[in-house]
């Protein structure tokens, strides 16, 4: 009886289980290992290819273009991780501060940015820094001597522009993240805190900091791993202008998969992203949390 | 009781699906994607409605609009390997190569095209072919030209006293002339010649009239981009396109959209752009927002005419293991020439028609401007034939990487002429 019970258990958790294996097979794990297959050929797009080893990667060796892109890449996740995690722990301790619906009004304007699709980001921040007719360009005047500067078109200022665009964009997610974070730290500590005499500084570097730090290494992996698949908003602010001089790493594979019909070589280079992307997550995660158990 | 109501209801419910079936039977359907959004969108559109409501009770288009570029090949080149697909499709002539070389596309035979009463001598020789491959094989029936022209302020140009009788431009022609031209033009906060000198692909488009203009070959037949002297042909027709943004004739790292506003708005005297922005000023001026107005040909500035041109056509998938059959193909065909006969009002998208009996009707001579610049269709040059070149390839990327810094004065011209070449050799297989 004990026996049958148990046999029924497991069935039904198999049956349970089943959706989602199933699913995160078909979607996930087949894909995956198909990605690495095709890179090893010479496919097109569509359909399959000749074998031909290690070709692909030995081309992506050579390609300056994909160490370009590889570059671009880690210098955006530079300019616009650690910036986004700062930004929005300094907006989230002010928020935090504010009460009722105030605080409710000033955290909506903060997130709002956050819920607009990446299109109409590019839109308003085009025309703003438009060359011609953009608002941004009086106060630009002013520092450049009445000289008006096309900021998407100028290659060093691509990747600060896009960076300060994609900061301001997502920065209210982080806020949200820090602001569920330092809910949760009792005030009960700041008061005893108090009692003894600590002042503002000290209460954050010795309460609210260490406490806090958590949140803010799963704010630096998400951003870490997010920005690193930067693609559309890079895509779209150089679009018809010098697209190869602030290349990005899922741009060049857009660029050789789906414009130039490379399959094969496309596969190869999501595979370098693929284990740059779980390199890097899992050393800076690993890294971050030995630094808190210390 | 509830049984017989039940019999009843099965019985409603088969008849309306008989004759639902036999109706839609009595109807074939064609199934049709096109890239066209915008204004182009809104013509074909009452194209496509006057289509249906002409065959009624035969055929009906059922059409949807997806994205242009890029993402619709794509779509057409995953769905046709796959069996799945529309029965017909616009298509980009100049992207063609491409099409062929991924097997998108379904050869039309002679045999069909006269059954449906299309015939080559009805286009312009070298459109026709450009949708052919290089065994003479037919993948694709063209709809129109389309092309950049100049566009031009009659007020501002009569004060300068460039403007002839007829109210057309005068003296543009040569490099000296169409210089002179610019510099007179640009004073009192006016500039001679706004063009989208951020967008690589209108650098493209100039680059490559001027480029045949002096009989320079882009791509030749051993595969050779820029080889022996059309490097520094190429290198004169950058040079050239620089000197109008250094002399201060053209704004620099002008946006699309902006480049337009610098005209409409009376700032710059000439705009070279696409005949797609024709609807542009004809709707503004009858809102009474602009001033008196026309578009010419692009003038000649070297050996003789040539201006870009690209060319939208019809096709019809090759829908691997579900091919559009025999009588489908027919079907499609005719519908085909319909729209080709009918493409009168697509001009007024301000595309030159393709189909030669349209351009020459009288109905087309009337409509302005367009049989102004329509000469153009007769030494238009399509891009080169190969899946490098073509609306959003590597060759249009070229552009907006090398020749457009070259003409805002951020790299020299010969050097963009150079790395462009080598790049685009690079990446042929």
């Amino acid at each position: 009886m004990i026996l049958k019970n148990k046999r029924s258990e497991y069935l039904a958790a198999a049956v349970l289980m089943a959706p989602f294996i199933i699913i995160y097979g078909v979607l996930f794990v087949y894909p995956t290992i198909k990605m690495v297959q095709i890179s090893f050929t010479d496919a097109p797009l569509i359909g399959d290819g000749k074998f031909n080893g290690i070709d692909n990667f030995v081309r992506l060796w050579k390609d300056r273009l994909f160490a370009t892109s590889i570059w671009d890449t880690f210098y955006f996740v530079i300019l616009s991780v650690i910036p986004s995690a700062v930004l929005g722990l300094i907006i989230a301790l002010g928020v935090n501060r504010l009460k009722g619906w105030v605080q409710s009004v000033v955290l909506a304007c903060f997130f709002l940015p956050y819920i607009l699709p990446v299109s109409v980001v590019f839109r308003i921040w085009s025309w703003m820094f438009d060359k011609d007719f953009g608002i941004a360009q009086y106060p630009i005047s002013l520092f450049t001597g009445g000289q008006h500067i096309s900021i998407f078109r100028t290659i060093p200022l691509f990747m600060p522009a896009v960076a300060s665009v994609t900061v301001w964009w997502l920065v209210g997610f982080n806020v949200l993240l820090f602001i569920a974070g330092l809910r949760n730290i009792s005030t009960e500590i700041y008061e005893a805190a108090s009692l003894d005499g600590a002042g503002r500084w000290t209460k954050f570097s010795q309460i609210t900091w260490p406490l806090i730090w958590p949140v803010t290494v799963l704010v630096l992996t998400i951003q870490l791993i997010l920005q690193l698949k930067i693609f559309d908003q890079v895509y779209l602010f150089a679009n018809g202008g010098r697209t190869d001089a602030t290349i990005v790493m899922v741009q060049y594979i857009y660029k050789q998969a789906f414009q130039s019909n490379h399959g094969g070589l496309g596969a190869a280079a999501s595979l370098c992203l693929f284990l740059i992307i779980i390199i890097f997550s899992v050393l800076q995660f690993q890294l971050l949390r030995t630094r808190d158990s210390k | 009781m509830i049984k017989g109501m039940l019999k009843l209801a099965l019985a409603a419910t088969a008849l309306l699906t008989i004759s639902a079936v036999s109706v839609a039977q009595a109807k074939d359907t064609i199934v049709w994607w096109d890239f066209l959004g915008g204004g182009d969108g809104v013509r074909m559109k009452a194209l496509i409605d006057e289509f249906n409501k002409e065959h009624a009770d035969s055929v009906e288009i059922q059409a949807t609009t997806l994205d242009w570029g890029t993402p619709f090949y794509t779509k057409v080149q995953t769905s046709t390997a796959v069996g799945q697909g529309p029965d017909i499709m616009t298509y980009h002539e100049s992207r063609i190569p491409l099409g062929i070389s991924t097997g998108s596309l379904s050869v039309i035979t002679p045999d069909e095209m006269k059954a449906s009463g299309i015939q080559a001598s009805d286009f312009e020789p070298a459109n026709w072919k450009k949708a052919q491959d290089d065994k003479g094989n037919q993948y694709a029936i063209p709809l129109d030209i389309h092309s950049i022209i100049l566009y031009y302020n009659k007020t501002l140009l009569k004060n300068a006293g460039l403007l002839g009788d007829d109210g057309k431009p005068k003296g543009l022609d040569g490099v000296a002339n169409w210089d002179a031209a610019l510099a007179k033009l640009t004073a009192n906060g006016v500039v001679g010649l706004s063009v989208p000198t951020a967008d690589g692909a209108t650098m493209w488009r100039i680059f490559y009239t001027l480029l045949n203009q002096q009989d320079g070959v882009f791509l030749n037949k051993d595969g050779k981009f820029l080889d022996g002297d059309n490097l520094d042909k190429a290198t004169t027709a950058i040079t050239e396109m620089n000197k109008w943004v250094k002399s201060g004739w053209t704004p620099a790292q002008t946006e699309y959209p902006a480049s337009i506003a610098l005209f409409t708005s009376g700032k710059a005297a000439f705009h070279i752009n696409g005949v797609w922005e024709v609807p542009t000023m004809v709707d503004l001026q009858k809102k009474g927002q602009l001033f008196d107005w026309g578009a010419i040909q692009i003038p000649t500035l070297y050996a003789h005419p040539a201006t870009w041109a690209d060319s939208h056509s019809f096709a019809i998938p090759n829908r691997v293991g579900n091919l559009v059959d025999p009588a489908k193909r027919k079907l499609v065909l005719d519908t085909i020439h319909w729209f080709n006969v009918h493409s009168l009002s697509w001009a007024g998208g301000g595309h030159i028609p393709a189909y030669k009996p349209v351009r020459d009707s009288e109905d087309f001579k009337n409509l302005k401007p367009n049989s102004d610049y329509a000469g153009l269709a007769a030494t238009a040059v399509f891009d080169p034939v190969s899946t490098l070149a073509g609306v959003a390839s590597p060759v249009y990327d070229a552009a907006g990487n090398y020749i457009m810094p070259a003409m805002n004065g951020d790299m020299a011209p010969a050097d963009a002429a150079t790395q462009m070449r080598d790049d685009l050799q690079g990446q042929v297989k």
